[in-house]
């Protein structure tokens, strides 16, 4: 850890990916090594702007750069999106715990994202190909908008045909050349290759996505402990100490952002 | 650890010897009248304000018989501050090391509260850690309360026993000085010809004075007839979806005075400036009664209403602290009682709490 935890690591824009229309991922080469695990976050600083939290979306094994997917949403994000290639940024993190991958060992994993909800997924999955020989079954199911919303796309294609990958997209609407699934992501939720009982589920989306996802797995018979949540709450500081992140009795920053649904499935109001 | 004892007329001497090697802050006295409470007690609505002794003369100066206005957090965390500049930084963090005479045991008692959130965890706050480090706590036994003191209603003591350097007790014309640490010893050291050690005579009368004092206390907490500090975490948690919270927010204008004014409260918001080639970031107090407290970037506000906040407030107080560090994060001094222009009043939300609680149950 830095010396002083409140100074960002100049991080150099070396290139921005259009992934849709309000979405953009920007690959940052930090001067020094920001060497994260999967499912932790960054703050990011815009100069002289203000500070968001993101969970990078590259491959955590690659240690020179690292990927932030932004959806252009309030103040410091629309910023972001208008900002050049060669920018400096700030980095300040890794913070929080990221994905027990010690825990999905040699099980099934289900993956379930919504909208840029994809983008910590693809860290993971990222992380899970690297030793797939660990792992069964990598059942992904990712929803979006409408096809345009979809994150990612050449990584989807190229997933949908390694073999212990199952994947499924859908979209709330579509278009004249959709020739996939239409609905909310939990209808495609059923029928899935796993094996109940030796299987966890993964999920990072919008609130009310992840609260009916949620449901829909306890309804197929996953344990409270056997499903992941990335929990998304206001943060500032990432310490543990500005108190803005404050889930029950956890700070969303350092106790999480992934949590078992059994450690927080007490806590009132967890889906607003 | 010593014990000494200080004639009157050298107090303020002495606290203007300390100037040399510290900024020295004193209470100053802002008179008001002897009101009688509710109650039938008779309070004093005289207030003191923590200055700084350069600019206090010696009439002016008190020895306060209370805590003071402002809460002892602020000499260690600044209201607003620039905490780093990048990318290039020549940035000092250094502050003249500060006496701070006049705290009171609820404040000692909240400095557990902010040392748990700011040297604990996951880093230390190197600027709270400096300030800590080199800053010297004067404490000051009560003589006297305010109408909303109720330090003892949650075990609290109206003296310091821990986590002060020096302490001070009245008794007949001077003071018990006890040293609670290095520093303070230190400080007794390097003033060696304003002390002298205490008599047992002097340290029986001072011991008198406490027992006295609480008795006083107590006999008017009796008549407020608090909620027990032991059901406090319940009643709190279990009145989650209760409607008090609604009844009692109505009149709340966002004011963010009680965060402000707290002893224990310690939240943050961190900004961003630029300033030519210089960027900053800004420390600031945040209020989580302030309307977008929790609101996130895409909008959703998981405390939207005025009813959640307050309600946050409370359960940050006697549930997250009470399951993180064991301790209720209230100290009882009363400040957010004063302060509150909705007359919100923390010991009635507590007690309607508990009335619902125990019709529910029955
Ligand atoms: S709350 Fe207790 S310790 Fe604090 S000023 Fe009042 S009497 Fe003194
Ligand atoms: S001091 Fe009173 S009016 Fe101001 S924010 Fe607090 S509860 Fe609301
Ligand atoms: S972001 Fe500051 S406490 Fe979690």
């Amino acid at each position: 850890m830095r010396l002083d935890p409140y100074q960002p690591i100049p991080s150099r824009v070396i290139d921005i990916i259009e992934e849709t229309p309000t979405i953009k991922t920007f690959v940052l080469k930090p001067q020094e090594q920001v060497a994260f695990s999967t499912g932790q976050f960054v703050e990011l600083t815009l100069p002289g702007e203000g500070e968001a939290p993101f969970t990078p979306s590259s491959d955590p094994h690659i240690k020179e750069e690292l990927e932030v997917t932004i959806m252009k949403a309030g103040r410091v994000t629309s910023a972001l999106h208008s900002i050049p290639k060669d920018t400096t940024l700030g980095i300040r993190g890794p913070y929080g715990k990221g994905y027990p991958l010690e825990e999905f060992k040699n099980k099934d994993i289900l993956i379930v994202g919504g909208g840029v909800g994809l983008a910590p997924l693809r860290s993971l999955i990222y992380a899970l190909l690297a030793h797939p020989q660990d792992y069964k079954n990598i059942i992904i199911r990712y929803g979006a908008r409408t096809p345009q919303d979809l994150l990612y796309k050449k990584q989807l294609s190229e997933w949908a045909k390694i073999k212990n990958i199952n994947l499924m997209l859908t979209v709330d609407t579509a278009d004249s050349n959709w020739k996939g699934n239409v609905g909310v992501v939990t209808t495609i939720l059923k029928d899935l290759p796993l094996d109940l009982t030796n299987a966890v589920a993964v999920v990072c989306g919008p609130p009310i996505m992840m609260k009916f996802t949620t449901l829909k797995l306890l309804d197929l018979g996953f344990r409270p402990e056997s499903i992941y949540l990335s929990m998304e709450k206001n943060m500032s500081c990432g310490l543990g100490k500005c108190g803005h992140c404050r889930l029950g009795r956890f700070y969303v920053c350092k106790d999480g952002p992934v949590f078992k649904y059994e450690e927080i499935k007490e806590i009132e109001d967890i889906w607003e | 650890m010593d014990i000494f004892y200080l004639k009157e007329e050298n107090l303020f001497n002495f606290l203007k010897t300390l100037e040399s090697e510290y900024e020295v802050f004193v209470p100053q006295k802002s008179e008001g009248k002897l009101r009688l409470c509710p109650f039938g007690f008779e309070v004093s609505h005289t207030e003191y304000i923590l200055k700084e002794i350069s600019s206090v003369d010696k009439e002016n100066f008190s020895y306060n018989p209370y805590r003071t206005i402002e809460p002892l957090k602020s000499f260690f965390i600044s209201t607003r501050e620039p905490i780093t500049e990048y990318f290039e930084s020549a940035f000092e963090r250094e502050q003249k090391p500060r006496v701070i005479f006049g705290m009171k045991n609820c404040d000692l008692f909240s400095l557990k509260i902010q040392d748990f959130v700011f040297l604990e965890g996951v880093v230390k706050d190197p600027f709270y850690e400096r300030r800590r480090h080199q800053n010297i706590l004067i404490s000051s036994d009560c003589f006297l309360f305010k109408e909303v003191c109720f330090c003892t209603a949650l075990g609290i003591m109206p003296y310091a026993q821990e986590g002060f350097d020096l302490n001070f007790s009245e008794v007949t014309s001077g003071y018990i000085v006890e040293v609670g640490s290095e520093k303070g010893a230190k400080v007794i050291q390097n003033n060696y010809r304003y002390f002298n050690p205490a008599t047992p005579v002097q340290i029986a009368s001072c011991n008198k004075k406490r027992e006295k004092f609480v008795s006083n206390l107590n006999q008017h907490l009796i008549l407020h007839d608090l909620v027990p500090k032991e059901i406090i975490p319940q009643i709190v948690k279990e009145g989650f979806n209760s409607g008090v919270w609604q009844e009692l927010v109505l009149n709340c204008v966002e004011c963010g005075g009680c965060n402000f004014i707290c002893d224990t409260c310690h939240c943050f918001l961190l900004s961003d400036e630029r300033f030519g080639k210089i960027n900053e970031k800004i420390r600031s107090w945040d209020a989580c009664l302030y309307a977008n407290f929790a609101k996130v970037a895409g909008g959703a506000n998981p405390l939207r209403y005025r009813y959640q906040r307050l309600r946050n407030r409370y359960l940050k107080k006697f549930d997250f602290f009470v399951e993180n560090l064991g301790l209720l994060a209230c100290c009882g001094c009363g400040r957010c009682i004063e302060v509150c222009p909705a007359k919100i009043d923390i010991r009635e939300v507590l007690k309607k709490l508990a009335q619902q609680y125990k019709t529910q149950k029955i």
